[in-house]
């Protein structure tokens, strides 16, 4: 439950709001709602993941991806090496990860909140 | 406990979250920037997204139509010009805001507040250039020019338009991974556009090289190996022309005329780009099929992405004109309107010059002139530096203009600097320039032809011109100086009155032509005359081998149609491997070591075009420079490290011509070697074992295919910011040369192709640039236009009656409402 909430709360919210708003959401409702640590890093941290999963997704498809390809070949800085890897997938997995684990650790700061008040 | 573990999860939350939150050095802020919702993602585009149909933007007086075609060109349909222009500015503003903003931040020497302290350099050059101190005095005037005024407010006003309404998502990609944000744009930045061109095109000096040259070898060498006219040449003005009017005296040559050189001069000033050249030609409709003119120019400049250029069509009741614009300029820079077509390239007319300033003392503060000590003036220049402490520099100038070195210490002077002022065309308080293609965009025959050119300046342009009345003509037109012949080839005396500008060249006596007998007019950036003319321009100009091929195939033509043209475009004949080959073969053939040699056979039977596939080409472009190098390199030294005087080559006009001519020269002497004396054939055979090695140890054994000319060639297109490699479409497989009329270089070449069939009833038009619409490098349209380009081919530009029109190529209309 908590995972949908923020998973909706967060889509909408970041579409008007600067990208860190998934904390303070995060925050507030894993405090809320959450019955465990773990719960509340899984289901902010899963919540996040997959709104920005299904975004990313759905932008390159409607893009052909030019700019992710673009974007990712700057950041192999000309190693041959990295430029073999499908750099635009490793890009899009370290973003999300990063953003999750915000999520994450801004929803287990919620329940530990919380729990001062128990 | 509890407490301890919330507060060390809040600290990693809030941790992260800060640190991806803000840039660390040349990272961006990661957080925002990997966001789909605003970072890089939300500026991708595709092939069908339109723009909107209906938007309202405060500031326009009525409602303006915009029809985009196939390729996202914009058509404006205002309704007046204030309109037209304000809509030029957020169109412009919507594909390219980034590059527009990025050139003016170049002129003004702020480069270094974007991408750090490695741009200080830079920008303090440009300052002390004055392109800001200049923009900011041109735009004071602007009131005295209301019409001027007018148009560069309303532009701006429109880029603000768009400014102001941008969301951080949608700003273009460049100031996400920078991390800036764009600032408000004014009728001073666009100035300062300009001035960037005039950078560009009308700057670089070889003065104080030629001066080292002179203390050096002396007069006679001078005259022999730096003459001021080459040996072939095929003027702009054809040879004869008569000059119909009576010239205004000359200043007579002063003596001493050259500045006795007693420093070795070194000067960091960038050598003349003539690579950065253009052509343009026009021909009569005696000469062409359908009995009336075809225009074509393609302006060489750096290919950069996004383009230098902007396709758009802005039609108001006043005007209806079609071309490309420079990003941050209103109106159109080269294209036509119903009536006419016209073009440019750029006149190497020799427009900067350096005094040699003798001071009082060391405070810099007065300076020896016309037997009196007259004060300079002084200005601080603060840079601001990303991530560093702001960076000062002191500016003094004189009355010639700003000093632009003083390393060039004498030990005899004790301490007092020697320094160098500049007096250069782009620091001329005059701010008509805009007026001229504000009058092009409009003309409607010859005479407003004529009337437009009288309001240029700079950076020095030939002008070409063709209408349906059936004229065509052209002019080498700017502001020049009124020299005393030979004035400005070597560093100037500052401390005499006789060495300044002695007024200007009246307008109307620039060189020009009409209908003339061959029935056609060219340009290649050569000779603006032959030496006929009375007046002094220069004694370097681009060599002659574009502009004499153009003049070949243009003289063999008749009825002569777009296509025809568009295949001049693209020639990729090498007429000066024509002119020199077959002197090297007679020398060489005869050699059994170097004839039987399977790279000299390849280059022997070469069809001297400079075709992708050729490896012919790869040869021989990498002979001459190792030619001319074996040949030059032992008597004018080109960086001189250990006595910092540095020369520069004798042209490669008098170098073959020596070859041809005087092949027993002792210049072909090696003076590095005291007991030998190398003649001709040393150097060819030296410079050709070098050709070989090199080529060989960078591409492999000769083959076909990394040998080709392409491939070696390696053209690119960067983005603006060279470090930003993805961005750029790279290794390019086209052929070409900087002497060739297909002038694609490694990093220059044809910026955009254009050519315009005129007509009685509606013009037909083409043209392509290395480019897209979009400056977005999320956008298919960023760079569609490239392969189109590459291939040599031409688009059917879309050239609309009314807003009305229905066209299959139409794919978005947009209505602006105020």
């Amino acid at each position: 439950m908590t995972y949908i909430i923020i998973l909706i709360i967060s889509a909408v919210a970041q579409y008007f709001l600067p990208w860190w708003v998934i904390a303070p959401i995060s925050f507030i409702f894993c405090a809320w709602k959450s019955e465990s640590a773990k719960g509340a890093y899984a289901a902010a941290a899963g919540a996040i993941a997959s709104v920005w999963t299904a975004y990313t997704i759905y932008l390159n498809s409607t893009t052909d991806s030019i700019m992710a390809n673009k974007i990712a070949a700057l950041f192999t800085f000309g190693s041959s090496f990295l430029e073999k890897l499908p750099t635009a997938g490793y890009l899009g997995f370290v973003a999300i990860l990063l953003a999750s684990t915000v999520a994450g650790l801004s929803g287990v700061a919620g329940y530990n909140f919380r729990q001062l008040f128990k | 406990m509890k407490i301890i573990k919330f507060l060390v999860s809040t600290i990693l939350a809030v941790g992260l979250t800060y640190t991806l939150n803000r840039p660390w050095g040349s990272i961006p802020a990661l957080g925002r920037f990997f966001s789909p919702f605003e970072g890089f993602l939300s500026n991708g585009e595709s092939k069908t997204s339109l723009p909107p149909s209906d938007l309202k933007i405060e500031g326009l007086k009525d409602e303006v139509t915009v029809v985009f075609d196939d390729n996202r060109i914009p058509h404006v349909f205002a309704n007046n010009d204030e309109d037209l222009y304000f809509a030029q500015g957020y169109l412009v503003a919507k594909d390219r805001l980034w590059q527009m903003e990025f050139y003016t931040m170049a002129a003004a020497g702020r480069l270094s507040e974007i991408v750090g302290a490695r741009a200080v350099e830079l920008d303090r050059h440009s300052r002390r250039l004055g392109m800001s101190a200049t923009a900011k005095e041109i735009a004071k005037q602007l009131n005295s020019n209301p019409i001027a005024k007018s148009v560069l407010e309303a532009y701006s006003a429109g880029v603000n338009a768009y400014i102001k309404q941008v969301a951080y998502k949608d700003l273009p990609v460049e100031y996400k991974i920078l991390g800036y944000q764009p600032e408000e744009w004014s009728p001073y930045k666009t100035i300062l556009m300009l001035q960037n061109m005039r950078n560009t095109l009308n700057s670089g000096s070889s003065d104080y090289r030629m001066s080292n040259v002179m203390a050096k070898y002396g007069e006679d060498v001078v005259k022999e190996l730096f003459p001021d006219y080459p040996v072939i040449e095929s003027p702009i003005i054809p040879e004869g022309t008569k000059w119909e009017f009576t010239p205004v005296p000359v200043p007579s040559v002063p003596s001493p005329a050259v500045e006795n050189a007693g420093v070795a001069f070194n000067l960091a000033i960038p050598e003349p780009r003539p690579e950065i050249g253009s052509n343009n030609w026009a021909v009569h409709g005696d000469k062409s099929a359908t009995g009336l003119p075809i225009l074509a120019n393609d302006p060489h400049l750096q290919l950069t992405l996004p383009s230098i250029w902007y396709q758009i069509q802005l039609t108001s009741p006043n005007v209806n004109v079609y071309g490309a614009c420079l990003p941050g300029t209103p109106g159109v820079t080269i294209g036509f309107n119903k009536d006419v077509a016209w073009g440019v390239t750029n006149t190497h007319t020799d427009i900067m010059d350096f005094y040699q300033i003798k001071f009082k003392d060391k405070s810099m503060k007065e300076y020896w002139y016309n037997g009196a000590w007259k004060p300079t003036t002084m200005r601080i220049e603060e840079i601001s530096v990303k991530g560093m402490p702001t960076v000062k520099d002191t500016i003094f100038s004189t009355h010639h203009g700003p000093i632009l070195y003083n390393e060039g210490q004498n030990p005899t002077d004790k301490g007092i600097p020697t320094a160098h002022a500049m007096r250069w065309i782009a620091n001329e308080l005059i701010a008509t320039d805009l007026m001229t293609f504000y009058y092009l965009n409009r003309a409607k025959n010859y005479t407003d032809y004529r009337k437009a050119l009288t309001y240029y300046v700079a950076p020095a342009q030939n002008f070409i011109f063709a209408s349906n009345e059936n004229d065509i003509a052209i002019t080498p037109n700017g502001k020049f100086p009124l020299k005393w012949k030979g004035q400005g080839k070597f560093v100037l005396d500052g401390t005499n009155p006789a060495h300044d500008w002695q007024g200007w060249i009246p307008t109307e006596h620039n060189p020009t032509v009409k209908n003339p007998a061959r029935k056609f007019v060219s340009s290649a950036n050569q000779f603006p005359t032959d030496q006929t003319y009375p007046y002094y321009l220069g004694w370097r100009y681009a060599s002659h081998e574009r502009a004499s091929q153009i003049n070949r195939r243009l003289s063999a033509m008749e009825k002569a149609t777009v296509d025809s043209l568009r295949s001049v475009q693209n020639d990729n004949t090498n007429l000066e491997a024509k002119r020199i080959l077959p002197e090297i073969f007679k020398v060489l053939d005869t050699d059994p070591a170097v004839s039987k040699d399977a790279i000299y056979q390849t280059v022997r039977k070469w069809n001297m075009k400079n075709d992708a596939d050729e490896v012919g080409a790869t040869i021989y472009e990498e002979w001459v420079v190792a030619l001319r190098r074996a040949i030059w390199e032992d008597d004018f030294k080109l960086e001189d490290k250990e006595n910092k005087v540095p020369m520069l080559y004798p042209t490669n006009d008098v170098t073959w011509n020596m070859i041809k001519t005087k092949p027993n020269a002792l210049w072909f002497d090696d003076v590095t070697t005291k007991d030998k004396q190398e003649t001709l054939a040393d150097m060819l055979k030296k410079s050709f074992k070098a050709t070989s090695d090199s080529l060989t140890k960078n591409y492999g054994p000769m083959n076909a295919k990394t040998w080709a000319w392409a491939v070696v060639k390696s053209t690119d297109i960067n983005h603006l910011v060279p470090f930003f490699k993805s961005f750029s479409r790279l290794d390019l497989h086209v052929g070409g040369g900087g002497k060739i009329v297909n002038a694609i270089t490694r990093s220059t070449g044809p910026s955009w192709r254009m050519v315009v069939q005129l007509d009685k009833g509606w013009p037909k038009a083409y043209g392509v640039y290395p480019g897209g619409q979009s400056g977005n490098i999320g956008s298919p349209f960023y760079d569609n236009m490239v392969d189109t380009w590459a291939k040599g081919e031409l688009n059917e530009l879309l050239f609309m009656k009314s807003k009305d029109e229905k066209n299959p190529r139409i794919s978005a209309t947009m209505k602006i409402k105020p």
